[in-house]
């Protein structure tokens, strides 16, 4: 989930600098302050605002991996306790509640879902001295200090997903729309990239305002007279919701398919069975993803939150996988204070995943992606790509 | 005709009466009682999940409209005793109290129903050729009752006698009561019948929308857009307002995008505050 890009390119530089400065200093500083004894992890989740709608998918998932972690020993032989904090809030209050975690909690590690507005300001906050893991597909290009992304990128949902839809449906000509912000362009800038690739053309391209009360009637008109092979959709939330219920209803799921590069178990809910006909999802995880470790997360989840466990998701799966990135990380850079081990650390690092083990490299994690077909309200995998490259390039 | 401008004209169309619809209830209050309801969204919004779970029960979608007819008359009965009838004449309190009221809904609905995307199915799939387009059978029929209720509302307005004494009502409280009008009773059933009007659009809109908790918020600032170019208390001006609004925004939007599309709507309604604040037709 990534919004608006924050104005703030001064106040980031100056980050990005002391961040630098402080990943070398501050092991000296910060070594005396933080308690030995239990783990203290903060979580920035969605607890309220727009994408709250993932809190609870999140939440159960993070405490689903910190609980087997524990069960396992904890991180390092210590036990985690979990501390949490509104990923919804304003960059503002996140960037304070980030200080006050790491001043006053005197946390070990921060890990956050939530957009890129706040990501910066949480970065910006604690300059490189708290280890910083974040979980939820987002638009590249995050390489500060100490900051460890388990993401999806761009390279890795666009290039497998649009070479194969130009090759197995024989897409020539690409509409591409969007709400207007980073990440949407971002996504596109790829897509337009392999779409050239595949000998295809974009006969279209546009962008609505996030956060607007869009209607969609004038997009899909303006998309039955370009009658383009393909869709790609980079609309988040309920817009997607909107879009893909407005295009089923003028009738063009019967003659152009859709991808959408963010829309999982909830979105796809919201969408309906009689509008998702045609449209393909690509993405690192899919409930209904068929291996064993998959299987046993899920039964995991399951039996934790029985009777009545909340809907599971991606954007759930990967604060799952990021807790246990959290952990390989500090047991293999021996601890959480010095930065610089901790960055060493990172590469090549193996750690478990929901749907088996994944590597980073370059603070970015390679990993296996899918395709889905729409069959209903779930999602068919089509095809899967394993060890798929994130195209980004953080020292 | 070209078909692609066929399909632009019915959208235009379609985006004008179903505003026309959303907004109804709003000026129907606002004309008749100065009461500006900023929880009008919320009763669409109650309107649309209504028509959720009548879909959830396995019942027919038309059961919806009594359903949210029902819901929304006796939520806005007890609104209008506890929150609103107090407030009489004091605009700014009643748009503060009607402001935390729609609050006190969307987390009302929220803690029943959570965030969650609703999707409500059309009852009526297909489309119709519509002079060799292919237009949406179920946008094309809300488009007809949407004209048929905005035209039903006019007629009985200026016909009937309880339109009468609304009327006199609005011109002059102190002395339609004096001839025996019952003033009170007739505010009440007014609020009541904005919030129905709102109801049934919720209902009617359902199946296109993501039907969430904070649906009611897409609405209420196009809503007051409508009444500013419009002028408040009028059926008319809200018929033109309806117009203006979402015609422009769907013409542009069509031929250029919806940024523009907004940006045109938040022009016009600047320039008429500035230039026009009574809209295009003040009530005398």
């Amino acid at each position: 989930m990534t919004k608006i890009l924050n104005p703030i390119s001064r106040r980031r530089f100056v980050a990005g600098a002391v961040g630098t400065g402080a990943a070398v200093a501050a092991p000296a500083v910060l070594s005396g302050a933080r308690a030995a004894g239990e783990f203290k992890m903060a979580t920035f989740l969605a607890l309220s605002g727009p994408a709250s709608l993932f809190g609870p998918t999140q939440t159960a998932c993070g405490k689903l991996a910190v609980d087997q972690i524990n069960a396992a020993g904890g991180i390092g032989g210590r036990k985690v306790t979990v501390i949490p904090a509104d990923g919804g809030a304003t960059p503002a209050e996140a960037a304070k509640a980030a200080i006050r975690l790491m001043l006053r909690d005197k946390v070990d590690l921060v890990l956050g879902s939530h957009n890129s507005a706040v990501r910066e300001a949480i970065v910006a906050a604690l300059k490189g001295r708290v280890p910083y893991v974040y979980t939820p597909l987002y638009e590249g290009g995050e390489c500060n200090p100490n900051v460890y992304v388990t993401a999806d990128t761009p390279q890795q949902q666009v290039q497998p997903s649009i070479s194969w839809l130009a090759k197995t449906l024989g897409a020539k000509t690409y509409y591409l729309i969007g709400n207007d912000y980073v990440w949407p362009h971002k996504t596109n800038e790829q897509a337009k990239k392999y779409i050239a690739a595949a000998g295809g053309k974009v006969v279209g391209e546009e962008y609505l305002p996030l956060g607007a009360p869009n209607k969609f009637e004038d997009a899909v008109t303006r998309i039955k007279a370009k009658k383009p092979d393909l869709v790609v959709i980079t609309l988040v939330g309920g817009d997607n919701v909107n879009f893909n219920r407005t295009f089923a209803g003028f009738g063009l799921d019967k003659s152009i398919k859709r991808v959408s590069y963010l829309l999982e178990e909830l979105t796809l809910f919201g969408i309906g069975a009689e509008n998702s006909a045609g449209l393909y999802s690509a993405m690192s995880y899919f409930v209904n993803e068929k291996s064993e470790p998959n299987a046993k997360f899920k039964a995991g989840f399951a039996k934790a939150f029985a009777p009545k466990p909340p809907p599971l998701s991606m954007l759930g799966a990967d604060v799952y996988s990021g807790v246990y990135c959290a952990k390989a990380l500090v047991e293999k850079a021996g601890g959480t204070k010095d930065a610089g081990k901790l960055m060493a650390a990172a590469n090549n690092l193996q750690y478990r995943t929901a749907t088996g083990t994944a590597v980073m490299t370059n603070r970015h994690v390679v990993k296996d992606m899918y395709l889905a077909e729409c069959k209903g309200t779930s999602f068919d995998i089509v095809e899967s790509f394993k060890a798929v490259a994130h195209g980004q390039t953080c020292s | 005709m070209d078909p692609i401008l066929t399909t632009n004209i019915l959208n235009v169309v379609y985006e004008v009466s179903t505003l026309a619809v959303v907004v109804l209830g709003l000026a129907v209050v606002f004309g008749l009682l100065g009461v500006m309801n900023l929880a009008h969204g919320e009763f669409v919004m109650i309107g649309a999940y209504c028509a959720f779970f009548v879909q959830a029960q396995n019942l027919p979608f038309l059961a919806a409209v009594p359903l949210a007819l029902l819901v929304c008359a006796v939520l806005g009965l007890v609104v209008e005793r506890l929150l609103v009838r107090p407030l009489y004449a004091r605009p700014f309190d009643t748009l503060l109290a009607t402001w935390g009221l729609s609050m006190l809904l969307r987390e009302a609905v929220e803690a029943v129903y959570g965030r969650a995307f609703r999707s409500v199915a059309t009852p009526l799939t297909g489309s119709v050729d519509v002079f060799g387009a292919d237009y949406p059978s179920y946008r094309l029929l809300l488009t007809v009752v949407s004209i048929a209720l905005v035209a039903g509302l006019v007629w009985w307005f200026v016909r009937s006698a309880t339109g009468r004494r609304i009327r006199a009502v609005v011109n002059n409280p102190e002395l339609a009561g004096s001839v025996g009008i019952p003033v009170t009773g007739l505010a009440r059933n007014t609020f009541v019948f904005g919030c129905c009007l709102a109801a049934l659009a919720g209902v009617m809109l359902a199946p296109l929308l993501p039907v969430n908790p904070t649906l009611g918020l897409d609405f209420i600032l196009k809503s007051f857009f409508v009444l500013v170019v419009g002028g408040l208390g009028s059926l008319v001006g809200l018929i033109s307002g309806s117009g203006v609004i979402g015609g422009v925004e769907s013409v542009v939007s069509a031929f250029l995008d919806r940024t523009y599309g907004y940006t045109t709507v938040l022009i016009i309604a600047i320039l008429f505050l500035w230039l026009r604040p009574n809209g295009l037709f003040p009530r005398t």
